[in-house]
């Protein structure tokens, strides 16, 4: 029976940090903490959608976040979706819907119908929520459609959906002029959520309580950013793949301390490995940005091949879910509530102001460019996962404007008069194919394949470039 | 006296081997079918290069495998993907080539070349045959025609079927059904024709097509797909004169210039030991 059968096990990959490493082990914890936390029934255990920006509250209240999209990423990585993927296509859902979604409803669907976790679930398997909180983001629509399906299984579980929207970019209008009224909006949210929690809970919040956690997160967002900008060095001490592993932190244990505590020791672990001119590879020939687009969870080995060719990727866009606070002159408030609302649309617009500055560009774009600029890239790498329209959508699109209005490499081109002439031309680019955790998507030859073409494109840029 | 330089290049594709050899110019060149034991295959395409160009194994300076079977070639001196090798092939036969479209047997390229000669961009499809060779010789069998004549058979059309499927086996099965309801031959294989250069446009739209706009591989060689490929793109397409040999020409020049760089700059050159012998598969 296809439910019995499991993929081929990956190549164990290898990682450049001690603290990526760590990650492993950290999520299992996590994932049992859940498994234990609903048995012992001290704590609410509720399902939720990472890129929150409000998990402050949560843990004020004690309740326990369940990350559906994590869970389904870990049955990515350990090569164990097709099973629970399978079970949802049995339920009439398309295999193009998310399959983040679908890997959690057909899990959810099997675990209810057995009463207990389906067998050799990863890690102990996803835990019986005691509720629900979608929060519904521009575009991503399975933040509200998900539960709701999940809820057709789970019919005692209630479903709180919260909606988070910030302004759209606009290139003649300040965002400014109607970001109050967004921000009253997302306060009225918050407080909502913060009633149905505290229903759930019959508990009061603790507004202290909340304060100092909206404190101590604000505190890692800006220590996660420090710790980033050391991949600014040549060598790059760090790449994507390991940030892929450091993504745990920001985006699953926000507000913790040893959310705060693991970037103490990363930050560290990277200023000692700068100062031994220890990169990522050991020649480092190429610098590459992962430019978009969420990662092949069950071949994460392909960092390890990139690197294999000299490549490093000193920066990237998906999952660094935080930005500079000093830079986002958010109005000053004691109420944690509006801060976590300033906060969020502080993040949201980071790019408007400076798009706006380069004609033709875009937040995207211009992202994609300051990132180009500062950790010194050579080329972007994009994934375009077939089931994630949220990032899927205007991936290439971005790619075309950034080749339309940046091209930083100088090169030199033979003339209309046949004469020698320097000219410049843009980054190269390369834009994988395949699925977060839909494996049947996925070819690793041909993957490879184009790999290779992208460095030898890379390589042969490097010898032509003009002095 | 200076011996003269020879450059090998050897392109190992889904479908079929090619072999080149140059000197100054080709001096010889060879296609055969890939079967699944590529490492002899390339050993046998190789010998009968060398043959033709009455030359031994041992007297070729520098020679490169390409393709997806290019890992198969003990003999290479050095691998280079098919998109390096073809972008260099053409823009060495055409230096105004701007995009290149390569229609493989099972698969298709799309390659974006900038002003200098060098590749920007390129684009695969490595999902599904739909839209490579394979999808016209499926639909060639299904109608009981010669894979060589479908092409000019399609021209006669006056009235294009429309082929809405575009999975392989399920085109098939509507081919096979609009034939049985007697829709000519000539309009179905121009339907088939459009269907499949409507998907390699949507896929090499992406690079945004620029002049001069040449097709390689064996896809070049039907006439229907061309001209369907060119109303579809809304650019004039150019064909080699040897469509299939872009590639293997492209490796034996990337050899050339290896051994024209090292020479220049008194760098070491590493080959293989010049054996051309049996391999057992893999």
């Amino acid at each position: 029976m296809a439910e019995e059968q499991k993929e081929a096990k990956p190549k164990k990959r290898t990682t450049a940090t001690k603290a990526a490493a760590s990650i492993g082990p950290l999520v299992k914890e996590f994932i049992t903490g859940t498994l234990q936390a609903k048995a012992e029934g001290k704590q609410k255990v509720a399902y939720t959608f990472i890129v929150c920006h409000h998990e402050e509250i949560f843990r004020a209240l004690d309740v326990v976040p369940v990350w559906t999209e994590n869970f389904a990423g870990i049955c990515g990585a350990k090569r164990d979706a097709e099973r629970f993927l399978q079970r949802a296509e049995s339920l009439g859902l398309s295999r193009s819907l998310c399959t983040y979604a679908l890997c959690g409803i057909g899990f959810d669907q099997w675990r209810e119908e057995l009463g207990q976790m389906p067998p050799d679930a990863p890690w102990g398997g996803q835990v019986r929520p005691d509720f629900m909180i979608s929060s519904g983001q521009i575009l991503c629509d399975p933040r509200s459609k998900w539960y709701q399906a999940s809820q057709q299984f789970m019919p005692d579980v209630p479903i709180y959906n919260i909606d988070l929207p910030y302004p759209l970019y606009q290139v003649n209008r300040d965002h400014r002029e109607v970001l109050g009224y967004y921000h009253q909006y997302i306060v009225k949210q918050l407080r909502g959520l913060v009633a149905f929690l505290e229903e759930q809970t019959k508990k009061k919040m603790d507004y202290d309580r909340l304060r100092e956690l909206v404190g101590l997160s604000d505190r890692t967002w800006n220590l996660i950013e420090e710790t980033y900008d050391l991949r600014k060095a040549v060598p790059c001490p760090m790449g994507t793949g390991d940030a892929m592993n450091t993504m745990v932190p920001i985006n699953f244990m926000m507000a913790t301390q040893k959310a705060y505590d693991f970037f103490v020791d990363l930050k560290k672990e990277l200023e000692e490995k700068i100062a031994r001119g220890e990169g990522e590879v050991e020649n480092e020939k190429y610098r590459l940005m992962w430019g978009g687009g969420l990662p092949a969870w069950y071949a994460l080995n392909d960092f390890n091949y990139f690197n294999s060719k000299g490549a490093s990727f000193p920066a990237e866009t998906t999952y660094r879910m935080v930005a500079p606070l000093h830079e986002m002159d958010l109005p000053e408030t004691k109420d944690p509530i509006e801060h976590l609302a300033w906060r969020w649309l502080g993040y949201w617009t980071f790019w408007y102001d400076r798009a706006r500055k380069r004609p033709g560009s875009e937040p995207d774009v211009e992202r994609l460019i300051n990132r180009i600029e500062e950790y010194k890239i050579d080329g972007v790498v994009m994934h375009e996962a077939f089931s994630c329209r949220t990032w899927h959508v205007g991936l290439i699109w971005q790619l075309h404007q950034l080749s339309k209005i940046y091209k930083p490499i100088p090169v030199y081109v033979i003339g209309k008069d046949g004469k020698k002439e320097k000219g410049y031309r843009e980054l190269p680019s390369l834009v994988l194919e395949s699925d977060i955790i839909d494996i049947t998507s996925y070819s690793e030859v041909d993957t490879r394949n184009k790999i290779d073409a992208f460095v030898e494109t890379l390589e042969s840029i490097r010898t032509s470039r003009a002095a | 006296m200076t011996l003269p330089d020879y450059f090998a290049g050897i392109d190992i594709g889904s479908t079929m081997t090619k072999a080149v050899i140059l000197d100054k110019g080709v001096i010889a060149s060879i296609i055969g079918p890939t079967g699944p034991e590529q490492r002899r295959l390339a050993n046998r395409v190789m010998e009968e290069a060398l043959k033709q160009a009455a030359l031994s194994i041992q007297e070729i300076n520098f020679i490169v495998a390409t393709g997806y079977g290019r890992i198969n070639v003990p003999f290479a001196d050095k691998q280079f993907t098919e998109i390096t090798c073809h972008g260099r092939g053409i823009v060495q036969l055409f230096p105004e080539a701007r995009t290149i479209i390569d229609i493989g047997g099972q698969d298709v390229k799309g390659i974006k070349i900038d002003a200098s000669g060098k590749i920007v961009d390129f684009v695969m499809n490595d999902k599904c045959a739909a839209g490579s060779g394979r999808f016209i010789e499926v639909i060639a069998d299904t109608l009981g025609v010669s894979l060589d004549t479908v092409g000019d058979l399609s021209l006669q059309s006056s009235h294009p079927a429309t082929i809405s499927n575009i999975c392989t086996i399920y085109a098939q099965q509507e081919v096979a059904a609009s034939l049985a309801e007697g829709v000519p031959l000539s309009d179905l294989l121009a339907g088939v024709h459009q269907s499949l250069a409507d998907r390699i446009c949507r896929m090499v739209n992406r690079l945004r097509v620029e002049d001069s706009v040449i097709v390689t591989g064996g896809g070049a060689k039907n006439r229907g797909l061309i001209n369907a490929l060119s109303e579809q793109l809304g650019h004039k397409v150019l064909v080699p004169e040897d469509p299939l040999l872009t590639g293997a020409l492209g490796a034996a020049l990337m050899g050339k210039e290896i051994i024209e760089k090292a020479r220049k700059s008194n760098a070491p050159i590493e080959t293989k030991e010049r054996i051309l012998e049996e391999v057992e598969i893999l």
